[in-house]
């Protein structure tokens, strides 16, 4: 599992990681990867909750496109603390290195299922000790022929588990041992019970050769890219600054790709992006809906397909610091959150992507089999405001502002400075606020200084980000466990930033995390969710949706994974036989 | 002229150690060298690399540290990429001198044109036309200046004529399997520069035209004019000649900071030049990266303005450096 504090996918990002919690999201600071549901249109969004892939009718083998991408990423050691950018892992992870787990569509959810290097499903042992045995597919090889064996996992594991600068050792610091009886068997043994254990060689991490790196410096041969692979691309070059460009792996032991070759163009400047898509020397785009993307969809793009993929693992909320004062009463948040009108600003940034619920529970869509609705009650009610507050001690001043022993209900609201989105949604909070009587003033921070330096030492009392589901699991302990606010104690290695110390919902979260029986999990998701609801620690705003953008010559399922990106499929995709 | 050079030289030293301490001493009191670390949790991790940058100790040991290994071309890994810094600087500066140095070329001539052209004929509708459109390079912002040119010189072409692509492409600096083709190289940099040169000439012309104002009032062109000097001669040989010397310091001057300033024209076309390079650096909060970029571009400025003054010499007989 993934605690990451991923700074999104936006023109200008930058992602930052932190590992070592129980769930795999992501706090984002502008709209990032992915989700489930996902519908297709030619020049018009619309948007469903099923995950519908566009197939399109006869490709021809061969043939290259070209994506722009909007990120760079800042090396492709993937294991390693570099390795942050959630475009990085869509354009070359995803791609050319194997997982244990892919994550796929099933039903209305996106679910873990054993991928194809392996030849069967995991077996678990309860234990104690937990053990997981794996049994790798002997036809799964990397590109130079070799088998992807046991000892890949052993060394994966190992590499990640006891090696320094790594990205995020969630779960890997739970194995106790992990045994190779022979090249397609390998055997996890934990030290505690661990749920998630699904995460273990997927999601951020997935599988690396050892015949290639073991004894040696792996960063050294991976941070600038790497000729090898165990997925249906290699990396035939990463011009630093302008590209990277796969080719098939022809060694590849599943569907091989059908495009010669994807070349994947940096585009930092999304309305020159959008002109290059139109001009067509862009095949495909996958904008963060940011304002002036959807501006640019909702303009029209001729000649285009458009998906829009609303049941996404990307959570944005409105976090409340718990520890400051008025927000340390639940009688407050609780007033605050029916202040707030979520579908009038849903509506209002996300309405022309077809978007206008907002999120009823921590969990996002892509985990919409766990938790709850608990958050529905909270819509927009004056009156339960006045009852709240007055009940708690208030009275409004001759401003109209609720005061507290001479003390104002004035509150600060921070994000990244420069996400419109965000800033647009600040400016309504502060109108309906100030019609509920509470005070807001804007106070903005570039990325850096947010998630390093303010959010871990709680200086902020409102502020919207983003969880992102990087892993269908459903742990939300690093978020809301209090073990888990910043501190001394813990190295202000924390992530519970909101300061929700809320009595029985650590005992609760911790059920999900360790729980092995999937009815007693899903269970305390959904008390985990009534918890935070009735104490109102914070308030989830929306699931950001996703965007992809084809140029109709396109052809082939494409479709975004919300783990997994918009290219997990890349293989498939095609240009339409003439 | 010799001796001026190297004393010129010589004073440059101290100028760039006072102005790279001060740089050093801003970045590291600005960001955290260790920020990414942290992230990771691992107070092992964290205590080596304070103890391998010697984080621990005082702010002039760490400068000098610094300043060593960039002088000896150990310029550091970055934080952001784990790659070595030198390479990623000697990348991004070759493609933004590209850039700039077509740029500069094309805005020097058209600026001196455009000035001399105004300058003779003040007043006339040409002028007033001139310095219209002048003042319309100046008002526009760099970024919007690149929009419109896709617009104009990109898209709308590609859209009336029906071709398949673009006359000028303006993502990146060369086309998927076309990399080398300099016909492919040229259709991709044409907007770039273009959208450049436009920005600079606007504000060179108006200096031209200043300049050549001054020296076509001035006593020694009337004087060359009184004694039958033809007029191409009085223009060029006399009036230019003293006019280049502050548009020279102006390009100069520009020019050291577009090494480091072109930001907006590289985020627009998606080119990975020293612009971008900052941004980037800027906010992963990659200090190993940002103080060499500082002290490039703070020398580049100490540097060319000396050649400003130098060239300054050669072109007016009036001035004499000693």
């Amino acid at each position: 599992m993934t605690a990451t504090r991923s700074l999104g996918r936006s023109r200008l990002a930058i992602v930052l990681l932190a590992g070592g919690a129980a769930a795999s999201l992501a706090l984002s600071a502008c709209s990032s990867s992915s989700s489930g549901g996902s519908s297709s249109s030619s020049a018009a969004p619309t948007s469903t909750s099923s995950a519908s892939a566009t197939t399109a009718p006869a490709l021809q083998q061969g043939g290259t496109i070209v994506i722009g991408a909007e990120q760079e990423p800042d090396c492709m050691d993937w294991i390693a603390s570099c390795a942050g950018s959630i475009w990085g892992s869509y354009m070359a992870q995803v791609t050319t290195i194997p997982v244990v787990f892919n994550v796929r569509e099933s039903g209305e959810d996106w679910l873990p299922q054993a991928s194809s290097i392996m030849a069967a499903e995991p077996e678990v042992s309860a234990g104690p000790p937990q053990t997981v045995t794996y049994t790798l597919n002997p036809e799964a090889v990397w590109s130079d022929g070799v088998p992807i064996s046991s000892a890949d996992l052993k060394y994966t594991a190992l590499q990640i588990r006891d090696g320094k600068d790594i990205l995020d050792k969630t779960g890997y610091n739970f194995i106790a041992d992990i045994e190779t009886p022979d090249p397609q068997t390998a055997v996890v043994t934990f030290t505690e019970p661990y749920a998630g254990w699904k995460v273990l060689f997927s999601g951020s991490s997935g599988v690396l050769p050892s015949h290639i790196l073991e004894g040696k410096d792996r960063a050294a041969l991976m941070v600038d890219g790497y000729s090898w692979s165990g997925g249906p691309w290699i990396i035939e070059s990463w011009e630093k600054g302008q590209s990277i460009t796969l080719v098939p792996n022809d060694n590849y032991w599943g569907e091989k790709p059908k495009l010669d070759k994807v070349v994947f163009q940096f585009t930092a400047d999304t309305a020159a992006a959008f002109q290059a898509f139109k001009s067509g020397q862009l095949d495909a785009l996958y904008p963060t809906p940011q304002l002036d993307a959807i501006d640019q969809i909702k303009a029209g793009l001729p000649g285009a397909r458009v998906q829009v993929q609303t049941a996404s693992g990307n959570l944005e909320a409105i976090w409340m610091n718990n520890e400051r004062p008025g927000l340390d009463s639940q009688a407050v948040r609780q007033a605050l959150s029916y202040s707030i009108d979520r579908a009038a600003i849903v509506a209002r940034v996300y309405g022309p992507l077809d978007v206008s619920e907002p999120a009823q529970s921590f969990y996002p869509p892509i985990l919409s089999a766990f938790g709850g609705q608990d958050f529905s009650v909270y819509t927009l009610d004056l009156a339960k405001v006045d009852a709240l507050m007055t009940g708690d001690g208030w009275a409004k001043d001759g401003e109209g502002i609720w005061a507290k022993d001479g003390t104002q209900a004035a509150f600060t609201i921070t994000t990244i400075a420069g996400n419109l989105r965000r800033e647009l949604m600040q400016q309504v909070l502060q109108q309906q606020l100030q019609a509920a009587g509470f005070k807001l003033t804007i106070e903005n921070a570039d990325a850096p200084d947010l998630f390093g330096v303010i959010l871990p030492d709680g200086t902020f009392d409102l502020g919207i980000w983003t969880l992102v589901t990087t892993f269908p699991d459903p742990g939300l302990s690093f978020a809301f466990d209090s073990n888990n606010i910043p501190s001394e104690a813990n190295e202000f290695s924390g992530l519970n930033y909101s300061r929700t110390n809320v009595p029985g919902l650590n005992e609760v979260l911790i059920t999900v995390d360790v729980a092995t029986d999937e009815a007693a999990r899903l269970a305390a998701t959904q008390q985990g969710d009534k918890i935070l609801a009735e104490s109102a620690t914070s308030l989830p705003l929306a699931a950001i949706p996703n965007v992809l953008l084809t140029l109709e010559k396109i052809g082939g399922p494409t479709s975004i994974n919300p783990s997994e990106g918009p290219f997990w499929n890349l293989q498939e995709w095609g240009l339409l036989a003439n | 002229m010799l001796s001026f050079a190297v004393r010129r030289l010589l004073y440059s030293i101290p100028v760039i150690l006072v102005g790279s301490f001060i740089l050093f001493w801003a970045v590291r009191s600005a960001f955290d060298p260790l920020v990414k670390i942290r992230a990771i949790r691992d107070p092992e991790v964290v205590a080596r690399e304070t103890e391998r940058l010697g984080l621990d100790q005082g702010i002039i040991v760490q400068y000098w540290r610094w300043l060593t290994g960039f002088l000896s071309g150990d310029w550091g890994t970055s934080s952001r990429t784990s790659g070595d810094v030198l390479p990623m600087i000697q990348s991004a500066l070759t493609v933004t001198l590209q850039l700039l140095i077509w740029s500069l070329l094309f805005a020097t001539i058209a600026a001196v044109l455009v000035g001399v052209w105004s300058a003779l004929r003040q007043y006339s509708p040409s002028d007033y036309a001139l310095t219209g459109l002048a003042y319309v390079g100046l008002a526009i912002p760099a970024f919007w200046f690149g929009l419109i040119l896709i617009q104009f010189l990109a898209v709308w072409p590609q859209q009336l004529l029906g071709w398949s692509e673009p006359p000028f492409y303006f993502i990146g600096l060369s086309s998927v399997d076309k990399e080398g083709s300099l016909l492919d190289t040229a259709r991709h940099m044409v907007l770039p520069i273009l959208a450049l040169t436009i920005g600079l000439v606007a504000v060179w012309s108006r200096f031209t035209r200043t300049s050549m104002l001054d020296a076509l009032s001035s006593d020694y062109v009337r004087t060359a004019r009184a004694k039958g000097v033809p007029q191409h001669r009085v223009v060029i040989n006399h009036a230019l000649r003293n006019a280049w010397g502050p548009l020279i310091t102006v390009i100069a001057i520009d020019s050291a900071l577009l090494i480091g300033g072109l930001l907006v024209t590289e985020q627009i076309f998606s080119i990975p030049g020293m612009g971008r390079l900052f941004l980037d650096s800027l906010l992963a909060g990659d200090v190993f990266v940002l103080m060499p970029w500082m002290l490039l571009v703070a020398t580049a400025v100490i540097l060319l303005n000396f050649l400003a003054d130098i060239a300054h010499a050669l072109l007016d007989p009036r001035v004499r450096l000693t």
